[in-house]
């Protein structure tokens, strides 16, 4: 079973999330910024990691980078989830997969895992 | 965003005039209001505000609309700017935090937050979500305690957004926060007003009673009583210039030379008596350069204009030199509408102004016990500001009964506001109306009371030269008999 670690501030949507890659067949991990990302990163391999942008502690920018810093993290894909443009996101973030316009579709969501996990 | 010492402008249109010229630097305020009241808006107008200043905002969300669905909303306004985000304005969500680690964890959030981001300005959304997670009143005393820690020692003024609560209590946190700003909506009849009033600022006065306030493309803006705002003119009145010159042949003479330049004079009568056409020569009738503004409700400016044409008044040859402002009464707010006029003013240097239906002020507010100091503040503010004004007021069509020439024209509440008052009657002999002009008050003045008999021709309104045509009008009405007698008019009395 492939492992999604979906990175969210705001509760409900991560609860969302969640419940959608569930069902969907997926092994759903979570944290509410990018600090908890890197801790939950530490022990665990996701295949593909959801990200919101503007987070506290620890935002999508500073959590891409500190995983593209790190060998071993710095291969597993990156989709960019915000309400922003992706040319702010571009600006900010390097190395990411896809970009997801918020507030997305459930289908738009499936479509792009799908697409890079296979 | 402009800053005054250790006070700063909010950025929101009319709110820093009713808190006595900004917020202060480091202080917490609650903005409290009931769902729909626009919290959410003024919290991200005075965020975005600040940004524009180069300045860092940050925006907290508890059990708010999502962070996409309220930037979403927020792009259709004016003050949204997309460029600002995220490095001059961001959004965090921290309600999972408050779930899993309580008020101290969102302490945290804030804490760091603040000094990561350098931010001068912090919008917490959704204190209700604290009241209702803290265990205690102390507990949630003590979160706003060090709330205040926090915004003293990093700088940072913080806006906590909360629902309305239980009007019958005052939350714990009132009674610590550094200022309490309440938005609320009022049934007038079926039409609703929003207003906001300042319960609390410390360390400075502020303007209180309740103040309208609208949500527009612009974001809130909101629009101080102008009675509280005026109650002694922004300028010193100088009350001195020349007399200047009213416009129409006959009508200076009248007044022993012209009008004085800091007055106001109403010109009452009926409907078709010549009102307009009055205010149109009054227009025109000034020098060629001079700035001049008509004020209404009712004409639009295509109307007026076509008006003008046909009476062969310079309307359209001033060019620039007069603007012409329609103000439909629809959904209009008093306050707003004093504004955009005083504005107006200040901003084309307007030194002759007609107001046609100055009544019509009164039908934009159910309180009509404001109408009678809204109108003196308006009128003293215009004078201050060196304006000559006519403005125009409908009576009722009672007429003229002999004897008693000004039966049928109620003049109360007027005196207040105005130096001159002239009225213009209807007069039915046989089957002719006649028009005729009486002076009924020239304060500080030797006038011409006696009544003149005047037509509406090419150029305006063609006054006789004395007053033998209105006697054998009046002497006519005399030998066909009274009309009956007039109704009570209430308007402009402000009672």
């Amino acid at each position: 079973m492939r492992t999604v670690l979906i990175v969210e501030d705001e509760w409900a949507i991560a609860d969302w999330l969640e419940v959608l890659l569930s069902e969907n067949g997926y092994n759903v991990l979570s944290a509410g910024n990018g600090r908890e990302a890197l801790d939950i990163l530490h022990r665990e391999t996701p295949d593909l990691l959801l990200t919101d942008f503007m987070m506290p502690f620890l935002d999508g920018a500073g959590l891409v980078a500190a995983m593209k810093d790190n060998p071993a993290t710095r291969d597993i894909p990156v989709v960019v989830m915000t309400s922003l443009l992706e040319s702010v996101v571009r600006d900010r973030v390097a190395g990411y997969r896809a970009y997801l316009r918020k507030p997305f579709r459930e289908a738009d969501l499936m479509k792009v895992v799908g697409e890079i996990l296979g | 965003m402009s800053n005054e010492g250790d006070r700063f402008s909010t950025g929101i249109p009319g709110l820093d005039t009713i808190l006595g010229g900004g917020v202060f630097e480091g202080g917490i305020y609650i903005i409290q209001g009931a769902p729909g009241a626009g919290k959410t808006i003024l919290g991200n107008q005075i965020c975005f505000a600040h940004a524009a200043q180069g300045h860092q905002a940050f925006y907290v969300t508890l059990l708010a609309e999502s962070h996409a669905r309220m930037i979403g909303h927020m792009r259709r306004l004016e003050f949204f700017d997309e460029a600002a985000i995220p490095d001059r304005m961001s959004y965090v969500g921290a309600f999972k935090t408050l779930e899993d680690d309580g008020l101290r964890g969102l302490l945290e959030v804030v804490r760091r937050e603040v000094r990561t981001r350098k931010a001068s300005i912090l919008v917490l959304d959704g204190l209700i979500t604290v009241h209702e997670k803290a265990r205690s009143d102390l507990e949630l005393k003590k979160f706003i305690h060090e709330l205040q820690t926090q915004a003293a020692f990093s700088n940072c003024t913080m806006f906590l957004l909360t629902s309305s609560l239980d009007p019958q209590t005052s939350p714990p946190e009132h009674t610590m926060v550094d200022g309490l700003i309440e938005l609320q909506t009022s049934l007038h009849g079926r039409r609703a007003e929003r207003e906001l009033q300042v319960h609390k600022l410390r360390g400075s006065w502020f303007m209180g009673g309740r103040h309208s306030y609208r949500i527009a493309a612009g974001g809130v803006s909101v629009f101080p009583r102008i009675e509280a705002l005026l109650e002694t003119p922004s300028v010193w009145d100088g009350a001195d210039g020349p007399m200047v010159p009213f416009g129409i042949a006959g009508m200076d003479k009248m007044f022993g030379g012209g009008i004085d330049t800091h007055s106001v004079t109403v010109v009452l009568g009926p409907s078709g008596s010549g009102k307009t056409t009055a205010g149109l020569q009054f227009l025109c009738g000034g020098p060629a350069d001079q700035p001049a503004m008509w004020f209404g409700f009712h004409e639009n400016p295509m109307a007026l204009q076509i008006k003008a044409a046909a009476l062969k008044l310079p309307l359209d040859a001033r060019g620039d030199s007069i603007s012409l402002l329609w103000r439909p009464q629809t959904e209009a707010i008093l306050d707003e509408v004093a504004t955009e006029l005083l504005t107006a003013i200040k901003a084309r240097g307007v030194r002759r102004l007609v107001i046609d239906g100055i009544d019509g002020f009164a039908k934009l507010t159910d309180e009509k016990n404001r109408v009678g100091s809204f109108l003196s503040a308006l009128c003293n503010e215009l004078r201050a500001l060196g304006v000559t004004t006519l403005a125009t007021a409908e009576t009722d069509h009672a007429g003229i009964t002999p004897g008693q020439p000004l039966a049928g024209v109620n003049q109360t509440g007027l005196s207040a506001v105005a130096e001159n008052i002239i009225a213009l009657h209807l007069a039915a002999l046989r089957s002719e109306t006649y028009r005729l002009m009486s002076v009924l008050k020239a304060r500080n003045r030797r006038t011409d009371m006696r009544m003149r008999r005047f037509d509406i021709v090419e150029g305006g309104i063609a006054l006789e030269i004395d007053q033998r045509g209105a006697e054998d009008i009046l002497r006519g009405l005399s030998s066909q008999g009274a009309p009956p007698p007039p109704s009570p008019d209430p308007k402009l009395t402000g009672e």
